[in-house]
């Protein structure tokens, strides 16, 4: 009974901060106290009337999709990689891809911004793309080799035995079973890069992100504008987090119902 | 594993460890080297000298701030183990349930910012926490003292990491089985001496790693002290950000962030001796730090 009273108290603190912003992000008046006098949708309007705060919305979507792109494509050859290593090898693929995420998001940042501008690199968008890799690609990593633990290896050594060559195996066979969850990985990096804030700081130069964004404005002043945009980037991470379990599960539960098909 | 399918794997391997080894190894080593260089007049000159090292730590306002980042991120490991482990053990032992599962992974999820700007607006004077506690009678004036302070700091940093720190402790209690328990109960422990005496040394790994993670992350952290915690509740990680944003002086912020390494080590050495000397330490195989994070699964393998 304590265990369970211990662990509600837990959810609620962690869930009902969220909870209230969502809430008052539809409160009628600037007021961040009760009592609730009214709802409305006038912050949501504001927000889709800044054109600044768009603008900012439209980079970070680009870098978000670019950092993905560019995690799908290096995870998956590591992800790959990984059960082909011998010990000692397979061990520092590991420690080079896993090792940022232990790390806070101040010195990654800031030693990036020391390696930029030694190689004389102007920061722009593309630095932080670059960036958001280095935090994008450890979880992606863990999330495709969790799945890669469960890979069948005798799939792949059918198909050597019927002939193919090592890279059909890999576009006809390896490739099509790890894609869904290739894809869904490659959301979830979406999601941490669109959310990216510190080392985002450190290596914008004069681009503006969202986070960027809403942080010049919660430095200015408390607006309910802030408590709208919160809404929508977490509704937006949702939906992209929802997409990439539906995919995942979708996929797993047809291949399944197909294999029971068959047996 | 035969000798082809290891030269596919080398060359799999080559394109994601070039660019972590670019954009990740040599940024920390230049951030190292350049913890000696020296710089005068905003101009930084290459150097071999402990100069920087020395400042830092004759500084009284970096040692302030240093200490404040020990203790708050000490207080913030410590107090999400105490959250934390119940919440792991429910999961993992009473009952397994996919929607607090997924409950924890939206809090992860939800931004960094947007969880700070919660807090600050819950722990205001205007905000909800005061103005329940104006109508209920309880005080008579707002409590100032609610924000801006390492207390504001803790509650909020504790919110933020929690949620990596349960899906670190449930990976790592996974692997020990429920049996084990039962086990010890068999044998006349309580449900919470059982846990404490067999459940946890048993995941020592994961849960040591989810202290370390925790206590590394939150002392790292400049941004939440910023906002939340006044002239009080500053962190090392607020001076080592404006050497290289407003000062200019970089390598002293380099020494700096370096000093804060050494401290993140000496903790986590520390915290294991603390852990022998307690005898929660099964005497068994050493893994390394990184084990945790091998272990580690962000999505739950249904997900995927």
């Amino acid at each position: 009974v304590i265990l369970r009273l211990v662990v509600a108290a837990t959810l609620v603190y962690l869930i009902g901060p969220i909870i209230l912003i969502t809430l008052y992000s539809f409160h009628a008046t600037p007021s961040l106290a009760l009592p609730f006098t009214g709802l409305s949708l006038r912050w949501y309007a504001d927000v889709f009337a800044n054109a600044q705060l768009l603008d900012a919305l439209v980079a970070s979507l680009a870098i978000a999709l670019a950092t993905a792109l560019v995690t799908l494509v290096l995870g998956s050859f590591a992800a790959l990689a990984w059960p082909r290593l011998g010990g000692r090898e397979r061990r520092a693929l590991e420690i080079l891809c896993l090792t940022p995420i232990a790390l806070p998001g101040l010195f990654l940042g800031v030693a990036l911004l020391a390696l930029f501008a030694q190689a004389k690199v102007q920061l722009s968008a593309v630095t932080i793309v670059l960036s958001h890799v280095v935090f994008a690609l450890p979880p992606f990593f863990i999330a495709v080799r969790a799945r890669l633990s469960l890979f069948d290896q005798s799939l792949e050594e059918a198909a050597r035995d019927l002939g193919a060559t090592p890279m059909q195996t890999l576009r006809l066979v390896t490739l099509p079973i790890l894609a869904p969850t290739l894809f869904a990985a490659a959301l979830m990096a979406f999601a941490l890069s669109f959310d990216e804030f510190v080392v985002t700081a450190f290596v914008s130069g004069t681009e503006t992100t969202l986070p960027l964004f809403v942080w010049s404005m919660m430095r200015r002043t408390v607006t309910p504008l802030i408590n709208a945009v919160s809404v929508l980037t977490l509704a937006f991470t949702l939906v992209i987090l929802a997409a990439a379990y539906l995919v995942g599960h979708l996929r797993r539960s047809s291949a399944l119902g197909r294999r029971l098909a068959d047996a | 594993v035969d000798a082809q399918s290891r030269q596919y794997g080398r060359a799999f391997a080559a394109g994601p460890a070039v660019y972590m080894a670019v954009f990740f190894v040599a940024p920390a080593l230049l951030l190292f080297v350049m913890s000696f260089w020296s710089a005068k007049a905003f101009q930084i000159t290459p150097d071999m000298t402990l100069a920087n090292y020395a400042r830092a730590l004759a500084s009284a306002a970096f040692l302030k701030v240093t200490w404040n980042a020990v203790w708050i991120g000490l207080a913030a490991s410590s107090l999400t183990l105490a959250f934390g482990l119940p919440l792991a053990y429910y999961l993992t032992y009473v009952r397994p349930s996919k929607a607090i599962y997924y409950l924890i992974l939206v809090t992860w999820f939800s931004s960094y910012l947007v969880r700070i700007y919660a807090w600050r607006t819950l722990l205001g004077t205007s905000g909800l926490l005061n103005s329940l506690l104006l109508q209920l009678g309880l005080v008579d004036a707002p409590i100032e003292a609610l924000l801006f302070s390492p207390f504001a700091v803790l509650v909020t940093v504790v919110h933020i990491y929690l949620p990596f720190a349960v899906l670190m402790l449930v990976a790592s209690l996974r692997d020990v089985s429920g049996d084990l328990l039962n086990a010890a109960r068999d044998l006349g422990a309580g449900p919470l001496t059982a846990f404490v005496r067999v459940g946890i040394p048993n995941a020592l790994t994961g849960v040591l790693g989810a202290f370390i993670f925790t206590f590394i992350l939150v002392a790292g952290d400049y941004v939440t002290p910023q906002m939340l915690g006044g002239s009080s509740g500053q962190t090392t990680g607020l001076i080592i950000a404006d050497q290289f944003r407003k000062t200019g002086n970089w390598p002293l912020g380099a020494a700096q962030a370096f000093l804060m390494v050494v401290i993140a080590g000496v903790v986590y050495l520390a915290s294991v001796v603390l852990v022998r000397a307690a005898g929660l330490a099964p005497r068994r195989r050493r893994r390394s730090a990184l084990a945790p994070a091998a272990q580690l699964q962000p999505i739950p393998r249904a997900a995927l």
